[in-house]
């Protein structure tokens, strides 16, 4: 098994009051997967692919890649995973501020000390392929909402990642755009075999998954 | 364009608020400046004495009881003052079991008025057949002794007397001196006396004018055998002859030493406070850096960044920082040194002025000093933002 998620639990406490963010969740992914994950907002989506992507510790439960858990490795080791497994769209706007868009795609790389590539011109074939090619130099703010996903969209192919944790990347596109960033999700899925975990509200989006989940108060459900 | 790295990431990080930036790099400047004067003042100081006393070649130094504190002023520090004893206290010291050799001098000091038409001087009359003194210098300028009514100037007199000029005349106390020299800058109190051998002193004397008397003597320079310890047979000779105090090498320019200890913990005072508002500084400016890009080094975080690589690219931008700031302190703090040398009166009349390499070794201690407090200062605010959970500071607004 590739990705195996054993009975995962996520509660978060503040000022002494807990809330149950992932219930107890158990999940098993092929490698080359695309699934899709809907659900009310709060439900708990975003909490679960920030654990299966090492950027949240999990109160319970294990979050096994090729047989390794991932919630007991070291900062070293668990970047490493981040670095170069891990490729993720967040929610949020995730910009530097003070990077151009190609210094945005190219940061992962400065933390990735991989094959000397030339990363530029992957960069530079990534934002062409998102279709801002022309925007190379802009700064985030010189940028559409619209435009800076692109840019985080790119950024997380850069280091050549097993996994994508797409969490609402089309949030703010137009449908037009939406269909043209599913489009290219799918084509790397395919052609790169990159397995995929993709978080929309836009049901027609979800179905067009391999696996499609709902989530709903932190637990997970066949569709 | 170049592929980015830390390095361009930081300098970016820095340029973002220049103000701020400016104000941290002033303060660090201020803080080197105020190091790097209170260092050269102090070694200036205490090396020019050393140096002095050390011209000087005699291990002990013997003069009348209570005149410590005036020998120590002529010999190093160019005061005028004058002192004097018997000349038959040289055989008493002779006789201590460890002295080598032994000479002396007889100071006095012009007047300006009837007797002498020069400024007021020092004046040095030495004995030319057991000097070891003033005979080697003279042997560099002028390479000859000096004859009955000669004079040689020191360096500082030169410029006093408005010499330059060589074969000049002047009357001291009523007799005249042909002024046959300058000699060469030796560092010590000397450099502003003029010399003469003790022949002259009997006409001076026989003028009237000058309050020197027969057979006195000011001040006798000893050497001692080797091995000797100057401190022990210094207490043995202030034992045996009751009239004299003993100065010895290391000893000389105590009283400028101790003034210089008091100098030295106002300075350390001052630099220690100044350091540690300086370290507030830096961490309060890094206090905010951190929480403002708390998100975006969530996000570095979830991109892959290693604890190691926030800390290495937060440690450039205040190694810049601090060593931008370091090196104008280092430039206003020496520049600032030697401005004010002139206005220190403990600079002024011992020739001070640092060595190049001491210059080197001070300026280096500024800037570790400097890039020190700047990193102390942003360690702990980095330290404690690269521990936060991604996920938690990405969602911060
Ligand atoms: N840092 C936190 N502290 C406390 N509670 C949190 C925290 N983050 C999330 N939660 C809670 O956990 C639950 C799940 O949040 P999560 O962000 O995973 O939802 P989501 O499904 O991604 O929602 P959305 O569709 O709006 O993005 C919510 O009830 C939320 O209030
Ligand atoms: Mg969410």
């Amino acid at each position: 098994m590739f990705l195996h998620i054993e009975n995962l639990t996520k509660i978060y406490t503040v000022d002494h009051e807990t809330l149950v963010g992932v219930d107890n969740i158990s999940l098993s992914i092929d490698r080359g997967e695309f699934l899709s994950i809907v659900g009310h907002s709060g439900s708990g989506k975003t909490t679960l692919v920030s654990i299966i992507g090492g950027i949240l510790k999990p109160t319970a439960g294990r979050v096994l890649l090729e047989g390794v858990d991932i919630c007991t490795l070291d900062d070293s080791k668990l970047s490493e995973y981040r670095a170069n497994r891990i490729g993720f769209m967040f929610q949020f706007a995730s910009l530097l501020p003070i990077l151009t868009a190609k210094e945005n795609v190219l940061l992962p790389g400065i933390f990735n000390p991989g094959p000397k590539t030339d990363k530029d011109k992957i960069a530079r074939d990534l934002l062409e392929m998102v279709g801002i090619g022309e925007k190379l130099d802009s700064y985030p703010s010189q940028l559409s909402g619209g435009q800076q996903r692109r840019v985080a969209i790119a950024r997380a192919l850069l280091n050549k990642p097993d996994i994508i944790l797409a969490d609402e990347p089309t949030g703010d596109l137009d449908e037009e755009t939406e269909a043209e960033i599913m489009h290219l999700l799918q084509e790397i899925n395919k052609t790169q075999g990159v397995t995929i975990i993709l978080i929309t509200h836009n049901l027609g989006l979800a179905g067009k998954a391999q696996k499609q989940y709902r989530m709903s108060r932190g637990q997970l459900a066949d569709i | 364009m170049a592929q980015i790295s830390f390095i361009s990431v930081a300098l970016k990080n820095l340029k973002r608020k220049t103000f701020r930036t400016g104000v941290l790099v002033f303060a660090i400047a201020l803080l080197v400046s105020l190091l790097i004067f209170a260092i050269s003042f102090t070694v200036s100081v205490a090396s020019s004495l050393k140096k002095s006393s050390e011209r000087l070649g005699a291990d002990l130094v013997v003069v009348p009881v209570g005149a410590r504190g005036f020998a120590e002023e002529f010999l190093l520090e160019s005061k005028n003052t004058s002192f004097y004893m018997p000349f038959s206290i040289i055989e008493k010291v002779r006789k201590i079991e460890g002295i080598e050799a032994l000479t002396y001098h007889t100071y006095l000091s012009s007047i300006s008025g009837l007797c002498c038409d020069i400024m007021p001087t020092r004046i040095v009359a030495y004995n030319p057949e057991t000097d070891f003194i003033i005979n080697p210098w003279l042997q560099k300028s002028l390479g000859r002794p000096l004859q009955l009514g000669e004079a040689i100037a020191g360096f500082g007199t030169s410029e006093n007397l408005g010499l330059g000029l060589l074969d000049i005349e002047a009357t001291i106390f009523n007799n005249r001196f042909k002024i046959v020299g300058v000699l060469e800058q030796t560092g010590t109190g000397l450099d502003h006396a003029l010399f003469m051998t003790e022949e002259n002193l009997q006409n001076i004397i026989e003028s009237g004018k000058s309050p020197l008397k027969k057979g006195q003597i000011s001040i006798i320079f000893t050497k001692l055998k080797k091995g000797l310890d100057p401190d022990f047979v210094g207490r043995i000779l202030e034992g045996e002859i009751p009239e004299v105090d003993v100065v010895a090498r290391s000893d000389m320019g105590e009283k400028f030493i101790s003034t210089l200890a008091d100098i030295n913990k106002i300075f350390l005072l001052t630099t220690i406070l100044a350091s540690v508002l300086t370290t507030f500084l830096v961490w309060a400016i890094f206090s905010a850096i951190a929480n403002e890009r708390s998100k975006e080094i969530g996000i570095m975080r979830a991109l892959g960044a290693k604890e190691s690589h926030i800390v290495r690219l937060y440690l450039i931008e205040v190694l810049v920082l601090g060593l931008l700031g370091s090196i104008i302190g280092v430039l206003a703090g020496t520049y600032l040194s030697a401005l004010l040398a002139g206005s220190f009166s403990l600079l002024k009349n011992i020739s001070a002025g640092l060595t190049v390499n001491q210059q080197a070794v001070i300026a280096m201690v500024g800037l570790l000093v400097g890039t020190t407090i700047c990193v102390t200062g942003a360690m702990m605010p980095i330290n404690r933002i690269k521990k936060m959970e991604p996920l938690l500071v990405i969602k911060e607004e």
